[in-house]
C-alpha cells in the first residue's frame, strides 16, 4: 500500500474533479507544443529549401513572391526573362554556379521544373532508383509525387498546362516517361518532377491556337500581374515574332522539330535563376546592380523568408503568450482543485496521522496527486498537439505539397514537462499549508 | 499497560478538565462513564496521544508518550494504538479490504493478508472486502471501524462510545465482538462511553 497508490485513487475516484482541473493544463499544453513544433517545422524546411540559393533571378515583381515560386514552388512565377540576358549572370565573376530553371506545367497538382542536372547537386538530390533525365520528355520524380501519385519507373505522364492540378490542358501529345525516382530528401525537391529544360520549352511550342482565350484569361487570373510571362504568351510571342519562316500545326512533328533547332537563344526564356554566389561580395553588390541595371529582378531567398517569418513569427509569439498563460491559470485551477480536495478529505488526512503518518507523508499525499495530474495533463497535452500537427500537416501536404514531421518528444517539450512540473508542485505547497495546521482531535471528533 | 499521573487538559481559553488517574494491566479491559461534556473524548484524544496533555504523564506499556516528540509519537500511535471512533472514519477511494491494508501497512510495513481475512472472516466482513466502504450497511461500516481499529494489534484499543447508535441486540454484539478481538490480539481495551448498558460488561471502571 503505497502513498503514490492512495494518491491515483484518489485521484480517479471523483474523476470530474480530475477532468476538470486537468482541461486547462492539456489546451495550454497542447497550444504550446503545436506552435512549437509548427513553427520550427516550417522553419527548418524553410532554411532546408532556400539554403542552396543565395539570390534568384527573375522577372520583376513582388520578391517574395519570387522566392515563394521559383525557390518553394508554393506560388505563381512572376514571369519569365530571357535566356541570354539570364547567361551574363551566369558568367558573372561574383557568382559561382547559377542553375536556370523553367515551369508551368504540372501533373496532378505536382510541379514539373526544367532544369539543369546541377539542380539535383544543388539540394543533394539522390536516385532512389533509375536515372537521370538524358533527353527531352523524360522524367525525375521526387520521392513524394512518386509515392504519392504511384509512379514507376517507364511509366508515361501527361501533363497540363498551370500549376494547379484542375483547369489546365493537357498536353497530351507530348507524354513524358519517368525515368528516375529520387530519395526522400525533406526539401521541396521530394514534391516536384524533374526534366530538362528543353522538355519545357518544347511543350509549349505548338502554341498555334490550342491555347485558346479561354486558358489566356485563367493564365490571367492566375499570375495576376501584367508583366504575366507564361507559356501561352510565351507561345504567343514565339508564333508573333519567331519563326516566321514556320507555318506549323500541332500535328506537324517535323516542323516541331526544326522548329526547336530553331528556336534562337535570345527567344529562349526561363522563369528564373537560382544563384549561389562566389563570396559575400556578391551578396552586396550582384542583387543591386540586378534590380538597378536590367529588366529583371534579384531576391535574396533567406532575407525575404526572413521577413516573412518575422511576419508569421510575431503571431507565433502571441499563440505562445497566450499558451504560457494558459498554463499558468492551469496551474492555478490545479492549485484551487488541490485546496479543495484537502479540504474535503481533512478528516481522511487526520485518520492518517492516527495510522502513524506525519506530515511529511502527507505532503507527499498531495504532491503524488498533484504531480500526477500535472504528467497526465503534459501527456494528453502533448497527444493533442500531436493529433492536431497531424490534422494540420494533412492540410499543408494537400495545398502545398509540404509533409510536417511527426517527432517525439524534443527537448523543449521536455523542459515544457518540467515546467508543469513545477508549477505543480508550488501549487501544492501552497494548497497544503492547512497540512501543517491539521488539528487531528478536533477534525475526528467534530465529524 | 495504560497508566495515567495527574492528568490536565485546557483548552486554549477554553475549559479545562483534571482527569483521575487510571491504571489498567496489559490485557485489562477498562470502561470510562460519564454524561455529556465532561471531557470523555478529550481523554481518550490524550490517551491515544492525538492531543497533547497540558500536564500530567501517560504512560503506554513502557513509554511515556507524554514525553515523545511529534515524529515518535505519530509512530508510536501508529504501530501500538488502536482507535475506533464514535463517527466512522475510513478513506472513501479506497474499499474495505484496501482500507485493511493501509491501516497494517503504516507504520509497520506489515503485509498480513491471512490475518487480514481472518478478521475479516470473524466480524462477518469477508463478502464486503472488495466494496467501497460507502457501500456497506451502518452496522457493516462499524464492523469495519473494530477491524480498524485493532487489524494491526495494538497494544490498547481505544473505543469512544461505540455502542450509542445501537440497539440492544447490536450493543451486545459489538460488545462481544471488541473484547473478544482484543482477547485475541493481546490488546488492552478502554471503551468511553455514556451508555450505561456498558456497564455490566466491565469490571474495571472509571467514572467522570
Amino acid at each position: 500500500m503505497k502513498l503514490g497508490f492512495i494518491a491515483y485513487k484518489n485521484m480517479v475516484s471523483k474523476p470530474l474533479n480530475m477532468v476538470l482541473s486537468l482541461l486547462l493544463l492539456v489546451l495550454s499544453v497542447s497550444l504550446v507544443t503545436f506552435v512549437l513544433q509548427l513553427s520550427k517545422q516550417l522553419n527548418g524546411q524553410m532554411d532546408k529549401n532556400i539554403s542552396p540559393v543565395d539570390m534568384v533571378v527573375g522577372a520583376k515583381g513582388s520578391p517574395l513572391q519570387l522566392v515563394l515560386s521559383s525557390v518553394l514552388h508554393i506560388d505563381s512565377p512572376t514571369g519569365n526573362i530571357k535566356l541570354n540576358e539570364a547567361e551574363q549572370i551566369i558568367k558573372h565573376p561574383f557568382v559561382d554556379s547559377a542553375i536556370p530553371v523553367s515551369y508551368g506545367d504540372n501533373y496532378r497538382g505536382y510541379r514539373i521544373l526544367g532544369t539543369d542536372p546541377a539542380y539535383f547537386e544543388r539540394y543533394e538530390a539522390v536516385l532512389q532508383q533509375g536515372r537521370l533525365y538524358k533527353t527531352t520528355f523524360e522524367l525525375v520524380a521526387g520521392s513524394a509525387v512518386a509515392l504519392k501519385l504511384g509512379l514507376k519507373i517507364g511509366g508515361k505522364v501527361v501533363s497540363s498546362h498551370g500549376l494547379a492540378a484542375a483547369g489546365g490542358e493537357a498536353h497530351d501529345d507530348k507524354p513524358y516517361t519517368i525515368v528516375g525516382i529520387l530519395e526522400p530528401s525533406g526539401t521541396v525537391v521530394d514534391q516536384l518532377l524533374i526534366c530538362n529544360l528543353k522538355s519545357v520549352w518544347d511543350a509549349h511550342d505548338h502554341g498555334d491556337g490550342t491555347h485558346g482565350d479561354e486558358e489566356h484569361r485563367e493564365d490571367e487570373s492566375n499570375l495576376g500581374n501584367e508583366e504575366g510571362n507564361d507559356h501561352t504568351q510565351e507561345n504567343e510571342r514565339h508564333h508573333d515574332q519567331g519563326d516566321k519562316e514556320h507555318d506549323h500545326t500541332p500535328d506537324d512533328d517535323e516542323h516541331h522539330h526544326e522548329e526547336e533547332h530553331d528556336l534562337h537563344d535570345e527567344e529562349k526564356e526561363i522563369t528564373s535563376l537560382l544563384v549561389k554566389f562566389k563570396n559575400p561580395i556578391g551578396l552586396v553588390q550582384l542583387p543591386r546592380f540586378i534590380n538597378e541595371n536590367t529588366n529583371m529582378q534579384a531576391a535574396l531567398p533567406g532575407f525575404e523568408i526572413q521577413r516573412l517569418m518575422g511576419l508569421l513569427g510575431s503571431g507565433v509569439k502571441t499563440l505562445n503568450g497566450i499558451a504560457m498563460a494558459i498554463l499558468l491559470v492551469s496551474g492555478f485551477s490545479i492549485f484551487i482543485s488541490l485546496l479543495k480536495t484537502i479540504r474535503e478529505r481533512r478528516q481522511e488526512l487526520a485518520l492518517l496521522r492516527t495510522y502513524g503518518l506525519g506530515t511529511r507523508k502527507l505532503l507527499f499525499l498531495v504532491l503524488f496527486e498533484g504531480l500526477f495530474l500535472a504528467f497526465i495533463g503534459f501527456l494528453l497535452g502533448w497527444v493533442l498537439g500531436r493529433l492536431a500537427l497531424i490534422l494540420v500537416s494533412k492540410y499543408i501536404e494537400a495545398a502545398y505539397g509540404y509533409v510536417l514531421q511527426i517527432n517525439g518528444p524534443e527537448f523543449v517539450e521536455l523542459l515544457l514537462l518540467g515546467a508543469t512540473l513545477l508549477i505543480a508542485i508550488i501549487a501544492v505547497f501552497l494548497a497544503s499549508t492547512s497540512i501543517f495546521k491539521l488539528n487531528i482531535s478536533k477534525t475526528l471528533g467534530d465529524a | 499497560m495504560v497508566k495515567t499521573d495527574g492528568l490536565h487538559f485546557q483548552y486554549p481559553g477554553g475549559e479545562a478538565f483534571d482527569f483521575p488517574n487510571i491504571d489498567l494491566s496489559a490485557k485489562d479491559h477498562l470502561a470510562v462513564l460519564g454524561p455529556s461534556g465532561v471531557g470523555k473524548t478529550t481523554l481518550l484524544h490524550l490517551l491515544s496521544g492525538i492531543l497533547p496533555a497540558s500536564s500530567g504523564t501517560i504512560f503506554i506499556g513502557n513509554t511515556e508518550i507524554t514525553s515523545l516528540d511529534r515524529k515518535a509519537l505519530d509512530k508510536f500511535r501508529g504501530s501500538h494504538i488502536g482507535l475506533v471512533f464514535q463517527r466512522y472514519h475510513f478513506v472513501k477511494s479506497l474499499n474495505v479490504e484496501e482500507n485493511l491494508q493501509l491501516r497494517q501497512y503504516f507504520p509497520s510495513k506489515l503485509k498480513d493478508k491471512e490475518r487480514r481475512e481472518a478478521i475479516a472472516e470473524r466480524l462477518g466482513l469477508k463478502a464486503h472486502l472488495k466494496k467501497k466502504v460507502t457501500q456497506l450497511s451502518q452496522g457493516q461500516q462499524q464492523r469495519v471501524s473494530i477491524a480498524l481499529g485493532l487489524i494491526h494489534k495494538p497494544k490498547v484499543v481505544f473505543a469512544d462510545e461505540p455502542t450509542s447508535n445501537l440497539d440492544d441486540v447490536n450493543c451486545e454484539r459489538v460488545l462481544g465482538l471488541l473484547k473478544e478481538e482484543a482477547k485475541l490480539c493481546g490488546s488492552s481495551l478502554v471503551i468511553i462511553t455514556h451508555d450505561q448498558r456498558v456497564t455490566e460488561h466491565f469490571k474495571n471502571q472509571v467514572v467522570l
